[in-house]
């Protein structure tokens, strides 16, 4: 049962019960800034009042590590240098960021050599493959097997940005939940997070429903009403993972497509943190 | 805002109970609402989506909601009016629900596409008393330059009628796909609602984007609502990007989960206790009262 909070929160005892583990923290997600880290931190400094907040206990962010995912060549030359730089944040807050390194599928040489470095030897929980940019590159091309075939074997997450967009693709290297499908049902022992569920969700859970070892992450577009209730209905709640997108999506778009979603109390338990934790252990 | 704030506010209304949350509603669950600063929800509608049902889609649920959230004033426009062409019969049913929900103020619908629109128009302002009209210009296939917007902005401003404009319904790229427009354009009011000095413009379900927010908001008589303003202190940036009184709380319910506005506003701490005042109730009364004047 949810008890009284302040404007729109349930109450601060609620929120900690929940045991929130965010799966997409977005601070700086493009490029970290010039220097590896600036941008990143001023961003993680401007989502601390909502992190606060919800209480939340865990953010996972996605790094880059200096093998093409940004569109700055001396950034990329300066981070792939400096380890250091990659670090940083972990340092920083390290009972409350982790993170996954952003790969580049078009360079697989490179990702692969980057999944020894920072999966393999840690600190990295796991992969992001972008939907822009210029490591975005479609999940069923062939690329993406061998670095699959990797994050696999070395025990990773894998979260893969997917969209649904009314009007076609936005940009040639996105992916839509029904491609992730289609590269994760090869995997069958791979889990594979459809981010943002598809944006438009209708037909994202419908994408992925039959394919069990994808589950839907929840931000990245508006406080659609019904969301989480069809997510629960079609896929079941274990297979829901919470994400903020802070800060250039909101503690109040995210947190309440679960919140003041009607499900049970056991399953918003599930999906702001305990399936996230599942996936990582 | 700082929690002891937040508490300063209600105790400053004589609030005794705690403050809102989001709670589960069902039809046959009392609601106890709590007690509260005035909270004016701008920019709510009734009845049905037309391409999906919505959790609070019946107005018993959605004002059920609106109380356990504290809302005690909700301006409330119609879905049926997106798509509907018999236009004095949306308004009627919505005239008439609102009227078993003291919280509930009509807001009408005008298509000025459709023939005979100053019917709609006078319809809402002298028999239904609505105070203001809600308009749909993507929806309803016409552009803010043409020459009938100035007309219809002319004779609700005659008329002291609030005009709410929907920049968007939905995000674009969510749409049906037999079904999609594109958010309005919205430049042409920074020429149009100075040609008509009582003019009172709130834009609803809007992104700001520089430079065009900066022109609308230097645009005397336009004020905005808080329903699709994201990012974690996009709230606070467009109050303080905006002169005085010009950002009204509004949530977009049912579409939209109306605890997702309630929290933007404050999450980030930004505003102070006056501000928010303002924002969650403050601006939209002093518009209203303009409006009726």
């Amino acid at each position: 049962m949810k008890s009284t909070g302040a404007f729109g929160l349930p109450s601060s005892e609620q929120l900690q019960q929940y045991r929130i583990w965010d799966s997409y923290f977005t601070p700086a997600h493009a490029h970290p800034g010039s220097d590896g880290s600036s941008r990143l931190f001023a961003d993680v400094e401007r989502s601390l009042p909502a992190i606060r907040k919800a209480h939340m206990e865990k953010l996972c962010y996605f790094a880059h590590v200096g093998i093409g995912t940004t569109t700055d060549p001396d950034f990329e030359k300066l981070v792939a240098s400096r380890p250091d730089l990659v670090l940083k944040p972990l340092q920083q807050w390290p009972d409350l960021l982790m993170g996954m390194i952003q790969l580049n599928p078009h360079d697989v040489a490179a990702s692969l050599q980057a999944l020894d470095r920072w999966l393999k030897d840690g600190p990295m929980k796991g992969v992001y493959f972008p939907g822009g940019g210029p490591a975005a590159l479609t999940c069923t091309h062939p690329n993406f097997r061998p670095l699959v075939e990797r994050v696999a074997a070395l025990g990773g997450v894998i979260m893969q940005h997917t969209w649904f967009k009314t009007g076609g693709k936005q940009g040639p290297g996105e992916s839509t939940p029904s491609e992730l499908a289609e590269l994760a049902a090869q995997y069958s022992q791979q889990k594979f997070l459809c981010a943002h569920a598809g944006g438009e969700w209708q037909r994202g859970i419908r994408a992925i429903r039959r394919v069990p070892n994808v589950l839907v992450e929840t931000s990245g577009f508006d406080a659609t009403a019904g969301f989480i209730e069809m997510a629960v209905r079609e896929l079941g709640a274990e297979r829901i993972v919470f994400g903020s997108h802070l800060p250039s999506r909101s503690l109040g778009t995210e947190l309440t497509k679960i919140t003041a979603a009607e499900i049970s109390e056991h399953d918003r338990r599930k999906i702001l943190g305990e399936n996230f934790r599942n996936l990582l252990r | 805002m700082k929690r002891r704030e937040l508490l300063n506010l209600a105790v400053a209304a004589g609030a005794t109970t705690a403050l809102p949350h989001s709670v589960s509603v069902r039809a046959d669950e009392p609601v106890t609402p709590p007690v509260l600063p005035a909270l004016i929800d701008t920019n709510v509608s009734l009845f049905q989506w037309p391409f999906r049902r919505l959790p609070l889609d019946q107005p018993e649920l959605l004002v059920r909601k609106l109380r356990s959230l504290g809302v005690t004033q909700a301006w409330a426009g119609s879905f049926e009016a997106v798509l509907h062409r018999d236009m004095s019969a949306v308004n009627q049913r919505l005239a008439d629900t609102c009227l078993r929900y003291p919280e509930l103020l009509p807001i009408g619908s005008v298509n000025p596409k459709l023939p005979d629109w100053q019917h709609d128009l006078r319809q809402c302002v002298s028999r239904f008393h609505m105070p203001g009209i809600r308009l749909y210009p993507n929806y309803h296939g016409y552009t803010l330059n043409e020459p009938v917007v100035q007309q219809l902005l002319e004779q609700a401003s005659a008329a002291s009628c609030l005009v709410q404009i929907a920049a968007s319904m939905e995000d674009t790229r969510t749409q049906h796909p037999m079904l999609q427009v594109s958010d309005v354009d919205l430049t042409p009011l920074t020429e149009l609602v100075p040609r008509i000095p009582q003019a009172r413009v709130q834009i609803l379900n809007y992104r700001p984007r520089l430079p065009a927010s900066a022109a609308l908001a230097a645009t005397a008589g336009i004020c905005f609502d808080t329903a699709r303003v994201d990012s974690t202190d996009g709230v606070p940036a467009l109050v303080r990007n905006s002169p005085p009184g010009r950002v009204l709380f509004g949530t977009h319910a049912p579409f939209l989960i109306p605890e997702a506005a309630l929290i933007r506003v404050h999450e980030s701490d930004q505003l102070d206790a006056t501000e928010l005042k303002a924002v969650y109730a403050g601006n939209a009364q002093q518009l209203i009262k303009r409006s009726h004047a």
